[in-house]
């Protein structure tokens, strides 16, 4: 029998509960509009991939066809945020399984699909196939080196970023070693480096161009250069292209200058989005915003949304809910400690040794603080955090 | 180099992005008495129905009702196709008992249908095969609410089930989590509750230290008999118990809510202001009204942990009266202990002074240590 935690099972309880007493309705008409589709027809994208879809129907042995549906679906839920079109993507790809033995994009495909869901070490296996068939593709090491720096193992991440740099653009290149430099010591250095090649590379795709430039903005705050941080962030912006990562680390930055109110005109059509909700929760918070309640209720319904499922995919988020909105430091520091288990980036660490320092559990930290000193990460946040910490034992 | 582009984002995002909702249906299950039946009322998203029946005909990107309707019967017949209830190896049939329904949930518009499955009867266990949308998103889960038979009263917890792809199969209770059940798990909450809440104890012993004490002038005294002492015990246990019940009755049932800081910040005063009486000696004689008073604002603060705990919302009372039985019993146990150790100590210096006048400092300090950090929201510290 599949056991649910207590806890889970009393609100899964709650919710039916809850929605068996909501009252359902009959609509007035035939013409009232019920549900809008995402897409609302109009996206070409939505649109192609259905065709292709249809065209699969009538020849469901076409594995090119399977592959580039599953593709097209992955992407989708890369700009839109949207988890339905990775279960589309997964379910397209899996009858190709039998027969993948020699299928690179198959490999490929999948192993993008298991990092979505933090299954890293499956999706390390899996991009690793890819590559043994393919050798000349740089996309599974592009993969392989970002799971190798979630995971804090950085002379990994820079194997593959040496593997693929001749196979890609300069840009490219250079913002994968880059930033494995910038976690290993050696962030001025790497600063340095990546400004130059992308100054030297005017006509890269603007969505790389965004990518670089938010990694300055962090590698020029972390070297307290403020003003070139926000010079980076606003160039991104200028860029003209919806980027969630962007807009969030744009928003931290705000936030941890104390200009919230900012935050809240940038995010203002962005409730959507989880991650961005949470900045706007924060932002409302510092400013006593009467927004801020409504902002922090759809978070909860969303974490708890989440919980109801049993899925555990955005911990390092609930834990900043759990310790900046809702100041429970128990809860945060469970989360945060739970999510260090499988994220080791530098954002998860630091969420751990907040939640830590608030609990005044020096203890829990230590994971994030061996890496701090056997990385030679440089932050002077960080380092700060850490001091306290030490100063708690 | 698009592909690239989107692992520059890609890994970021799929760290952080879920804007959107994974795909979710919600059924409850209810096994109706004396015969076979189980009825059913399941809502699914219609944008998952769409996808798998091409409802929006027009493809203009809306669903009318109208495209609904007119496909309830495909509807019924795909969710139904995907869902089997089975006892021993018989299939139970699904028959439709009320016209399609929508509801709205916080991801998007919902079909509602009501169902009902004949078994030939129960007796040989019930099985549930959920398949819905597996075969297009592997990722979607049935949320189930399991009713159990004997759930009369309404007063059953009922059984919640998460269907997935690796768990498609599983059986249904046909025991009821019991009345029994329900109240002796939230009457060991209790208990367990006001034994790791030690501003509740605190406050509890500050009131009873000097039960045993009759103050003659400027002096303390032990009192001559214990059944003196017992009566005062029982007075002020009393009261706090009434005040604590009331309030954690109110506000569980969410008829009262109060700001958690403040009721937070109060339990803690409430401790520096019992334990500073035994200093001073203001409330001597009616120590159990100050029990009643500050009892109120307790219950609230036992309230809060009950939300945590979640209350089953078919058998609320039961767990409200398991809870408040549990936190009488953990009580009773401390004065249990208490009292017998006090009374034997009752006549000496160490007990005078050691006890009731360093002990009541030591517990004021304590607790306006906790109010200061409950009132200004300050973390860390020594206790």
């Amino acid at each position: 029998m599949f056991r649910l935690p207590r806890l889970t099972a009393a609100l899964l309880c709650l919710a039916l509960a809850a929605s068996a007493l909501a009252a359902p309705f009959t609509p007035g008409n035939d013409s009232e509009v019920v549900e809008r589709l995402p897409g609302g027809g109009s996206d070409p994208a939505v649109r192609r991939v259905d065709s292709l879809r249809k065209q699969l129907a009538s020849n469901p042995g076409d594995g090119k066809l399977r592959l580039e549906i599953a593709r097209r679906y992955f992407e989708l839920a890369m700009a839109q945020g949207d988890p339905r079109f990775v279960g589309y993507a997964s379910a397209t790809l899996a009858p190709l399984q039998p027969t993948a033995e020699n299928n690179a994009g198959y490999w490929l495909q999948r192993g993008e699909i298991e990092q979505y869901s933090h299954d890293f070490p499956d999706a390390l296996a899996s991009l690793d196939r890819a590559s043994k068939i393919d050798p000349s593709s740089p996309e599974p090491m592009a993969w392989r080196s970002a799971i190798f720096m979630v995971q804090a193992r950085y002379p990994d991440a820079m194997v593959e970023c040496r593997k693929l740099a001749p196979l890609t653009v300069p840009l490219f290149g250079a913002g994968c070693s880059s930033y494995v430099d910038a976690a290993t010591g050696q962030l001025a250095a790497a600063y340095q480096q990546l400004n130059g090649v992308l100054a030297a590379s005017p006509n890269a795709d603007p969505g790389l161009k965004i990518w670089a430039l938010t990694r300055l903005a962090d590698m020029a705050e972390r070297l307290q250069h403020s003003n070139q941080a926000e010079a980076h962030f606003r160039a991104a912006l200028a860029l003209g292209l919806n980027d969630q990562y962007l807009l969030g680390a744009y928003s931290d930055f705000l936030l941890e200058h104390g200009r919230p109110a900012e935050v809240e005109k940038l995010l203002a059509s962005w409730e959507r989005s989880d991650v961005l909700l949470l900045r706007l929760a924060l932002a409302g918070a510092a400013l006593k915003d009467s927004k801020a309640a409504g902002w922090a209720d759809q978070m909860r319904d969303r974490f708890q949304a989440a919980a109801l499922r049993g899925d555990r995919l955005h911990e390092q988020e609930a834990a900043r809910f759990e310790l900046d909105v809702e100041h429970h430091t128990k809860e945060a520091l469970a989360l945060a400690v739970r999510n260090y288990g499988v994220q080791k980036e530098p954002r998860d660490a630091e969420v751990l040794l907040r939640t830590a320092l608030a609990a005044g559990d020096a203890k829990a930290a230590q994971p994030a603080l061996d890496w701090l000193r056997s990385s030679n990460y440089e932050d002077p946040r960080l380092a700060k955090l850490a001091t306290q910490l030490g100063g708690k034992r | 180099m698009k592909r690239l582009v989107l692992f520059a984002v890609g890994l970021l995002l799929a760290a952080t992005a879920w804007a959107h909702k994974p795909s979710d249906s919600y059924l409850t299950l209810r096994a109706q008495d004396g015969k076979g039946d189980v009825t059913a009322r399941w809502d699914i998203a219609l944008r998952d129905l769409d996808y798998v029946l091409q409802l929006d005909r027009d493809t203009n990107g809306e669903l009318t009702w109208g495209e609904v309707r007119q496909r309830t019967e495909d509807i019924s017949r795909y969710a139904t196709a995907h869902l089997q209830l089975s006892t021993g190896d018989k299939e139970c049939p699904w028959e439709t008992t009320a016209p399609l329904q929508l509801e709205h949930h916080s991801d998007g518009t919902y079909a509602v249908l009501s169902l009902v499955a004949h078994c030939p009867n129960l007796d040989a266990g019930l099985k549930a095969h959920y398949s819905l949308f597996f075969d297009v998103d592997p990722s979607h889960r049935g949320l189930v609410q399991w009713i159990a038979p004997g759930a009369v009263t309404g007063e059953t917890a009922a059984q919640a089930l998460i269907f997935g792809t690796e768990s498609s199969e599983q059986s249904l209770a046909l025991q009821p989590t019991g009345a029994w059940q329900t109240l002796r798990q939230y009457l060991v909450d209790g208990v367990w509750h006001i034994w790791i809440g030690y501003d509740h104890i605190l406050f509890l012993l500050s009131l009873l230290l000097p039960a045993v004490l009759v103050r003659r002038g400027n002096q303390w005294q032990g009192v001559e008999r214990l059944p003196t002492a017992v009566k005062e015990v029982l007075k002020v246990v009393t009261a706090f118990t009434l005040a604590h019940s009331i309030t954690l009755t109110l506000a569980a049932l969410q008829v009262i809510s109060l700001p958690s800081r403040l009721v937070e910040s109060t339990i803690a005063a409430s401790v520096v202001f019992a334990a500073l009486n035994n200093l001073k000696g203001t409330i001597e004689s009616r120590r159990w009204v100050m029990a009643f008073c500050f009892g109120l604002i307790h219950g609230f603060g036992f309230a809060s942990v009950l939300a945590d705990l979640g209350l089953p919302q078919n058998a609320l009372v039961l767990a409200l009266v398991g809870f408040n039985l549990g936190v009488e019993v953990g009580q009773l146990a401390i004065v249990a202990v208490f009292l017998p150790v006090a009374f034997l100590l009752r006549g000496t210096g160490f007990y005078r002074r050691g006890v009731l006048t360093f002990g009541s400092a030591l517990i004021a300090l304590i607790a306006l240590w906790w109010f200061v950090q409950r009132a200004f929201d300050i973390q860390g510290g020594p206790f």
